[in-house]
């Protein structure tokens, strides 16, 4: 089963989020801000897919997404930034960092898992 | 507690900032979200016992009640799916709106020469995390600026 790793700071969207790609058949991880998602990976996680927040306490995503692009096992592994952000700086500065895609909130479950198939590795 | 204290601005801008610190504690963990959840887990749970009684019923008309039930089942459960994953967006957004807030009012309340001087929309403007604030943000000040 393809595992995602989830990484936000907010308990409901980690729980939303994980709710809907369980439905799907996804395993979830989570991480509750970019330092805990390091961690998840430094334990031996090989996610599929990364999701992850931008505006997080300890380690914001653009830090945790250069970190996850410095560990081999990540380095290739798409992420997805899921976030209240829409402005072309920050998205810039995301795909700079090793984003693969961008997903903007408000978001509906079914864009989501569209996102999420689309850069599933051996989909 | 003193005159002088109670008419101190930064003293009311602390409170304020307590004040909705308080609440802002309180969107991540709502009874709205605790009863979705706990909806959509009891309804996958009644579609499995439902998928089980398949086995062991004979009888056609129960046989396509137990079909319909469980198609309204699903139906139900993506509803709830979407609901839910959109008002944690909501609380998601209602939450940065409130740090923001919280931010601003501690610092206003931390200052000791003049507000003025030292707190200004350019300051604000820092500590936007979406577009939606700096939309509000713009909003405000045009309508200064006509």
């Amino acid at each position: 089963m393809a595992v995602i790793l989830v990484v936000d700071d907010s308990a409901t969207m980690v729980m939303s989020l994980s709710h809907i790609l369980k439905g799907a058949g996804y395993e979830v991880e989570t991480g509750m801000n970019g330092r805990e998602g390091i961690n998840k990976l430094g334990e031996g996680i090989k996610p599929s897919v990364i999701l992850t927040d931008l505006n997080m306490p300890e380690l914001d995503g653009i830090g945790f997404i250069k970190e996850a692009r410095r560990i081999p096992a990540t380095r290739f592994t798409p992420i997805i930034v899921l976030t209240t952000e829409s402005g072309g700086r920050k998205r810039d500065e995301a795909r700079a960092a090793g984003a693969s895609g961008w997903l903007t909130k408000p978001a509906e479950p079914n864009q989501l898992l569209s996102v999420v198939k689309q850069l599933m590795p051996n989909k | 507690m003193s005159a002088a204290l109670q008419n101190d601005d930064r003293v009311v801008f602390a409170i304020l900032a307590e004040q909705v610190s308080a609440m802002r504690e309180r969107m991540d963990a709502s009874t709205t979200f605790d009863l979705l959840w706990r909806t959509s887990t009891l309804l996958s749970w009644l579609s499995g016992l439902l998928g089980e009684l398949s086995r062991s019923n004979s009888n056609p008309v129960l046989e396509k009640e137990r079909i319909e039930a469980v198609a309204e089942i699903g139906q139900i459960r993506k509803s709830l799916d979407e609901l839910f994953f959109f008002q944690a967006q909501r609380s998601d957004f209602a939450r940065q709106v409130a740090d923001c807030v919280v931010i601003s009012l501690g610092r206003i309340a931390a200052e000791k020469a003049p507000l003025k001087t030292n707190f200004s929309t350019h300051d604000l403007e820092g500590l936007y995390v979406s577009s939606e604030q700096r939309d509000i943000h713009n909003a405000v000040v045009n309508k200064y600026l006509k």
